[in-house]
């Protein structure tokens, strides 16, 4: 039932909406309008996609270091700014994407992340938003995970995954990052990465030794945890969430086999071991044999 | 352009443009997917037929029935009893739960979209087929729903073998289309009996659905502003591309897309055709 307190909601929407339309200030999104020269920077949610802008921000342009208070206007995300703003940057653009396969994007560098990391980050995440009560137990939240329940939108991690590199894997314009390496060789990721954006004829980048460490050195954890704490109530992404909770974590992988119960880990494992093992995952449990126990609702509902 | 940007801005500011990839999706949706061709409208005809024996679908009344979601705004389509069935033209969504995937041979379907961007004022009359061809590879009439490789690949590589997506090969519908009209009812969790099934293809006979668009085209959303001179529903064959397409034709498509084709047993009639080799995890 429709009482009149929904009704009123409801109106209140529909003008909220025109205004934005009308001024303009609709979120870009999925109808973001995208030029052939932009980069995009996906990932699925906490794969390293922040940690990643902080570092090609601080590379890209040397002269004012990223914070979270100027990081939307350098390589903005496409969620929480709206088409107007981002179509007045300046050219070649760099924006930050979650989304599956976007046949539109002419470059994307995509960054993929071992999925039983990405599972207890997404956990704490989805606390931090107030998707889950506190003390939530991570068992109960890993099947809700694998089933892509949180950011419907993004697909699931194997969707999301599967849905780049079926369809632009092996292109000149896609190149994929793996999180668990940038962490390993960060500098090495970074020339990666230059000489993708070199060929996708970007801006030139100054790669030398110096500028690679003075990068790195901007965007460790450490900095980025100091910044969150200044900044983290103004910042678009964080700030209608938690403030008990931080944003940016531990920073590391392989967390995974310390926190995740043998149950979760093979649960994740069952239902995506085909596709990890695919991207160098290596898998821990014996019962990871095929794709299938993955059950989206049936034909027969 | 200006005139254009208003007429969005004003029907998105009232909510009435066409919902697009932006509907609202319920988990019991059951979507009619295709890359344009393939079979989608036959498709909708006969799922329609089936699921309302007593509303024979015409083209004045599948729009109602089996709605496509680029024409109604969202909110028209949240009235919709459910479950609702649509038609879309999407890459992958993954949203999307319930899937009927379509999918036909692309040399085919060059032949089918070379005549329907006539009909669409799209190219011009006499514009030689193998100039069409590699325009129709980079994707160029159809931009929101990519090429036919990326289309297909983006479902097939995240939902083949998943439960609720029903993979369909337009020529298996053709040469059977009781067998895989069945498949599809129980897809759905539709008892139909042999019956009802092949009174349902009836219904949906190339020959009738040729006569109700003579009568309908001119109303009906999708055809409406398109030539009145050239058909929508065209010959309704497999293999046409063997005759109507040059060795030129084929090889280029074979070559784009060899490796797909194979995948989905279109046989290949190029030797040499090889794609360059994509990273298929």
């Amino acid at each position: 039932m429709v009482g009149p307190k929904g009704n009123l909601d409801r109106v209140v929407g529909a003008l909220s909406q025109a205004g934005r339309v009308l001024t303009g200030r609709q979120i870009a999104g999925r109808g973001v309008t995208v030029y052939p020269d932009d980069v995009f920077l996906v990932s699925y949610p906490r794969s390293g996609n922040t940690w990643t802008r902080f570092l090609l921000g601080n590379l890209i342009s040397q002269s004012t270091p990223v914070t979270f208070s100027n990081i939307e206007s350098r390589i903005p995300e496409i969620y929480f700014n709206p088409d107007r703003e981002l179509r007045a940057l300046s050219r070649p653009r760099m924006l930050k994407s979650h989304e599956c396969f976007q046949p539109q994007y002419p470059h994307v560098i995509y960054i993929v992340r071992d999925p039983r990391d990405v599972a207890i980050s997404f956990y704490h995440h989805n606390v931090k938003a107030r998707n889950i009560p506190d003390n939530y137990p991570m068992v109960s939240f890993v099947p809700r995970f694998i089933e892509g329940e949180f950011d419907q939108k993004f697909g699931s991690w194997r969707d999301n995954v599967l849905s780049w590199t079926s369809v632009r894997g092996g292109s000149p314009n896609f190149m994929m990052l793996r999180y668990e390496e940038m962490k390993r060789d960060t500098a090495g990721a970074l020339l990666q990465v230059v000489d993708f954006l070199e060929r996708a004829a970007f801006r030139t980048i100054n790669s030398s030794p110096a500028a690679l460490e003075r990068a790195i050195e901007l965007s460790s954890p450490e900095r980025m945890r100091a910044l969150e704490k200044e900044e983290a109530a103004n910042w678009v992404l964080t700030k209608s969430t938690r403030s008990d909770k931080p944003f940016v974590r531990t920073a590391k992988a392989g967390g995974w086999k310390s926190q995740l119960a043998t149950e979760s880990v093979e649960m994740i494992e069952a239902a995506w071991g085909d596709l990890m093992q695919s991207l160098g995952y290596e898998l821990s449990s014996r019962k990871a044999t095929s794709a299938e126990a993955v059950s989206h609702q049936g034909m027969r509902s | 352009m200006a005139w254009n940007h208003l007429r969005h801005v004003t029907r998105a500011a009232l909510g009435i443009n066409p919902a697009g990839r932006r509907l609202t999706v319920f988990p019991d949706d059951v979507f009619i997917v295709s890359y344009p061709r393939s079979g989608n409208t036959w498709a909708r005809f006969l799922i329609g037929n089936l699921l309302h024996p007593q509303t024979p679908i015409t083209f004045a009344n599948v729009e109602s029935i089996v709605p496509e979601i680029y024409f109604l705004p969202n909110k028209k389509l949240l009235r919709m009893n459910r479950p609702r069935v649509f038609k879309s033209h999407e890459y992958f969504d993954p949203r999307y739960r319930r899937v009927i995937y379509f999918v036909r041979d692309p040399r085919d379907v060059a032949v089918s979209m070379y005549h329907y961007s006539m009909k669409r004022r799209n190219i011009p009359d006499g514009l030689p087929i193998d100039d069409f061809i590699p325009r129709f590879i980079a994707g160029e009439f159809f931009v929101d729903f990519a090429t036919w490789d990326e289309h297909v690949q983006s479902w097939r590589a995240t939902r083949q073998g998943k439960t609720g997506f029903l993979w369909i090969k337009y020529e298996e519908m053709l040469a059977q289309p009781e067998v895989e009209l069945a498949r599809i009812a129980s897809g759905l969790g539709i008892n139909a009996t042999p019956e009802d099934v092949a009174r349902a293809v009836q219904m949906s006979s190339a020959g009738r659905m040729q006569n109700l668009e003579k009568q309908q085209s001119a109303d009906w959303k999708l055809t409406s502003t398109t030539r009145q001179d050239i058909p929508f529903v065209r010959e309704a064959k497999a293999g046409g591309w063997k005759n109507k397409l040059s060795a030129t034709a084929v090889r280029t498509i074979e070559q784009a897309w060899g490796r797909t084709m194979k995948e989905l047993g279109y046989e290949l009639v190029t030797e040499t055709a090889s794609q360059h080799e994509l990273v298929r995890s």
